[in-house]
């Protein structure tokens, strides 16, 4: 593995690879899946190891970049950066834009070096655990993952929980995820696949964000301002360790289970880090314990999402499912016997994992006196800049004008809940976990014959289940006990 | 009476060529193709429909087929349905062609799509997968057999993982009629992956995977009970047919190639030719090899034949309803309503 990776083109290509992920995980509306779909056919012509090293570090600089926007101007770059919106955008506002994004970045490494090792040495174990996990078992943990929106930001619960129900309403249209039945599309064909997620989520964050700028009549504009350095001091790394180790490894795990990815890995992790830290007041109010929570952990999901791709043979994630179709074209055969057929192109992939989140650190590191210099780009052009990308972005994802005005209309929306001050992070979330959560019950559901028992029998379950109802319990208790003695 | 046939052969093959020859002709004349060709690919990137596609796209690249580059355009969602859609629409000037399986059928049948097969021009079909029902490797049942039985005994209690609407639930649709009396009990999976992995976590029963997924995933720890194909895969020759164990089901999966109706006849005969062209490169060989798929490619009579086979075999298939799903989205409607009543009340007492 050290022989392939002392290679200086092989160095050229993750360099490269990690650069353009970065780029177009940064602009609202391009994601990495967009990059690796439209990279793939250039790698036919090169070394099946050299094109893999090429779309796994554009997969590991994608969801890195994210964390650009989303800390600098509020519109998180890929649906894994939307945690990340939380407390990168208002420590950015209060004159810290260096520590957040270098907090972000550093994070971010941790996260990417966790899973590696995770990858390298357990990925088969993990594999199998993964498969425990039944219909039952995931739905149960796409609740707990909902339950965990009523504390979501500085909003409040009920604030909270209608974002989030409003997400998972606006999720229904479309296909019904277990039935394959069409609901609620009106007898129009376009509406058959209902709304997807990359028009919402950049209509409700960055259509919505330059919308609500635009209008502010008290120019009351949030300005990222200052000048400081990114560079964050070992201690404060130290002093954070646990909740590195944790959010790392939550990432890990989640990133394992097939379509649940990067998006829940940061939530929980964002979430737990909020019931273990001593001043869960900051989160949502610019805490760096909530930007290393979500960076470590969106990390994280890459070498957990590699992990039954490479063990199985089955992808973690959208991007995993692009980079398996890689390996059939370039005529490797994935599954549990890669390891041993093709022994260089798993080494190539683990390898790929390390250096491109050590090469991610060292260039975001290097180049963050600039990327801050994005927030000073003048409104006037950056607003029409990133409105062409979040059209470009919503048309090319499938060269149709209904995704451009579901974007344009969710940005709408979207403003107007900011306005009405209802989170828009739960809104998309309860939209993205939705689909997962229903198609899970009904799987469940038709397999055990309609019984809704092994819900509570299946000790897994029953755990994830019993958590989420305390968790909403034990939130009411700390709201009375924290909130009241003010108000009254 | 010896130089006849041979005589037939020659004026045969004289009358292809000058025919080949005036279609030649022809798209010089027309400049076709003026511009890249567009292959709708109507899933997400990735699958198995896309890595198809992808394989033709590597072997025309490489050998230099086509002078203007092949550009696949993933247009993803609802069961392939969207994408179809939108080949449909396209402009029929053989630019744009969709890549479908027999989700072109099978999405009509289970009422998804109002259009089908008739409402395009088809170019070919290349490329056929063989389909194995398999359960997981410590399984009690080693033969279709025992496993019908069962079914038949028990009915409705083994769990048939799926995806409800695609080639895959017909196939386990096609299963079930092969013996009477057989029922399972049918739940959404998803994808290959997904049936992999809940086979493996006990999650289903059995399931059904093309071969290419069947040898990706053998050594994951699932066993195959028998192929559906007319006679035994010549790349699994010790797995049985179902026909062989008493059951009367065949199925198998193909590629087709369709282009928006009224495209020009000499545009389709140029993509014709080209896929048969790619499908003697050492690229497709080497690739269908690995994906277990017969190298076969159709068009014209035999083409038409395999489409409206296809179709009629659907007809005889009836959907029973899976249990009743819990109405999750009346109930969203109302806690979204109490939701906002809360809001509201909370607003008012701020």
């Amino acid at each position: 593995m050290i022989d392939l990776f002392s290679t200086p083109s092989i160095l050229w290509l993750v360099f490269l690879g990690t650069t353009l992920g970065i780029t177009v995980g940064a602009i609202p509306g391009l994601t990495g899946t967009m990059l690796i779909a439209l990279s793939l056919p250039l790698t036919f012509s090169m070394e099946p190891v050299n094109g893999l090293v090429l779309l796994v570090a554009m997969y590991v600089g994608a969801v890195s970049g994210g964390l650009i926007s989303a800390t600098l101007l509020r519109m998180p770059g890929t649906p894994a950066a939307i945690m990340t919106t939380l407390d990168g955008f208002p420590m950015a506002t209060s004159g810290q834009p260096g520590r957040a994004l270098g907090l972000g970045v550093g994070a971010s490494l941790v996260g990417g070096i966790i899973s590696w090792f995770a990858l390298w040495q357990l990925a088969e174990p993990m594999a199998d655990i993964s498969t425990m996990l039944g219909p039952f078992e995931l739905f149960s943990m796409v609740v707990l993952a909902l339950a965990m929106l009523a504390g979501i930001g500085d909003s409040t619960r009920a604030r909270g929980l209608l974002a989030g129900s409003l997400g998972v309403l606006v999720a229904m249209p479309g296909m019904h995820p277990a039935s394959g039945e069409l609901r609620w599309t009106f007898g129009l064909t376009f509406m058959n696949e209902g709304f997807r997620l990359i028009p919402v989520l950049i209509g409700m964050f960055a259509i919505g964000k330059i919308l609500q700028d635009l209008t502010s009549k008290d120019g009351k504009i949030e300005e990222v301002s200052g000048n400081d350095s990114a560079w964050v001091a070992l201690p404060v790394w130290l002093s954070n360790l646990f909740n590195l180790v944790r959010s790392s490894l939550i990432g890990t795990f989640i990133g394992i289970l097939p379509g649940i990815g990067a998006n829940i890995g940061s939530l929980a992790a964002y979430m737990a880090a909020k019931r273990g830290s001593k001043q869960p007041e900051k989160f949502g109010k610019g805490s760096e314990e909530g930007i290393i929570a979500s960076e470590a952990a969106n990390n994280a999901t890459v070498g957990g999402a590699l992990i039954p791709l490479i063990s199985l043979g089955i992808p973690g994630s959208v991007i995993g499912a692009v980079l398996l179709g890689a390996l059939i074209v370039h005529g490797l055969q994935p599954g549990p016997l890669l390891f041993r057929q093709n022994p260089e192109a798993v080494h190539a992939i683990i390898g790929t994992v390390l250096v491109a989140n050590v090469m991610m650190f060292i260039i975001m590191v290097g180049c963050a006196k600039w990327i801050a210099k994005l927030s000073s780009i003048p409104k006037k052009i950056l607003f029409p800049l990133v409105t062409g990308c979040c059209i470009w972005g919503a048309y090319a994802l499938n060269g149709m004008w209904f995704d451009v005005s579901v974007m344009l209309i969710f940005g709408i929306i979207g403003w107007q809940m900011e306005k009405a001050k209802l989170p828009l992070a739960a809104f998309v979330i309860g939209f993205v976990l939705a689909p997962i959560a229903e198609e899970n019950l009904c799987a469940g559901l038709m397999a055990s014959g309609g019984s809704y028992l092994p819900l509570l029998t299946r000790p897994i379950s029953l755990c994830l289940l019993s958590t989420a109802v305390l968790l909403i319990i034990w939130k009411r208790k700390q709201k009375e006990s924290s909130t009241d003695p003010p108000q009254s | 009476m010896f130089l006849f046939p041979i005589r037939q052969t020659f004026l045969y093959r004289y009358l292809n060529l000058i025919l080949v020859g005036c279609v030649l002709v022809i798209e010089t004349l027309s400049g076709y193709p003026q511009k890249p060709i567009t292959v709708i690919v109507p899933f997400a990137a990735g699958g198995g429909s896309d890595v198809f596609v992808r394989i033709f796209q590597k072997a025309i690249r490489k050998n230099k087929l086509c002078p203007q580059p092949i550009v696949i355009k993933n247009i993803a969602g609802a069961g392939g349905t969207i994408g179809s859609r939108s080949a449909k629409n396209a402009t029929p000037d053989g630019h744009t062609i969709l890549c479908l399986h027999d989700g072109i059928y099978t999405a009509k049948h289970y009422g998804n799509a109002d259009w089908g097969p008739e409402d395009f021009e088809p170019i070919a079909a290349t490329g056929r997968s063989g389909v194995v029902v398999a359960v997981k490797e410590d399984s009690a049942y080693d033969s279709l057999d025992e496993l019908m039985e069962e079914a038949r005994d028990r009915p409705y209690q083994l769990v048939y993982g799926t995806n409800l609407g695609a080639p895959n639930h017909y196939s386990a649709l096609f299963l079930q009629n092969g013996k009477s009396g057989v029922k399972f009990r049918f739940t959404q999976t998803g994808g290959g992956a997904k049936r992999l992995a809940q086979l493996k976590g006990g999650h289903i029963d059995l399931t059904g995977f093309s071969l290419a997924e069947y040898q990706q995933f053998k050594d994951a720890g699932i066993k195959a009970l028998a192929s559906l194909g007319e006679e035994r895969e010549s790349s699994f020759p010790n797995l049985s047919t179902a026909l062989e164990q008493d059951v009367r089901a065949t199925h198998n999966l193909m590629q087709f190639w369709w282009a928006p109706k009224n495209t020009p006849p000499e545009r389709i005969a140029y993509l014709q030719n080209l896929l048969d062209k790619a499908m003697v490169t050492k690229e497709i060989k080497e690739s269908f090899q690995n994906l277990h798929m017969d190298p076969v490619i159709q068009v014209g009579q035999e083409l038409q034949k395999t489409i409206s086979d296809r179709s009629q075999k659907l007809q005889g298939i009836t959907i029973e309803k899976p249990t009743a799903l819990p109405p999750l989205e009346w109930i969203i409607l109302c806690m979204t309503a109490v939701c906002f009543l809360f809001v509201i009340r909370e607003t008012k007492s701020a």
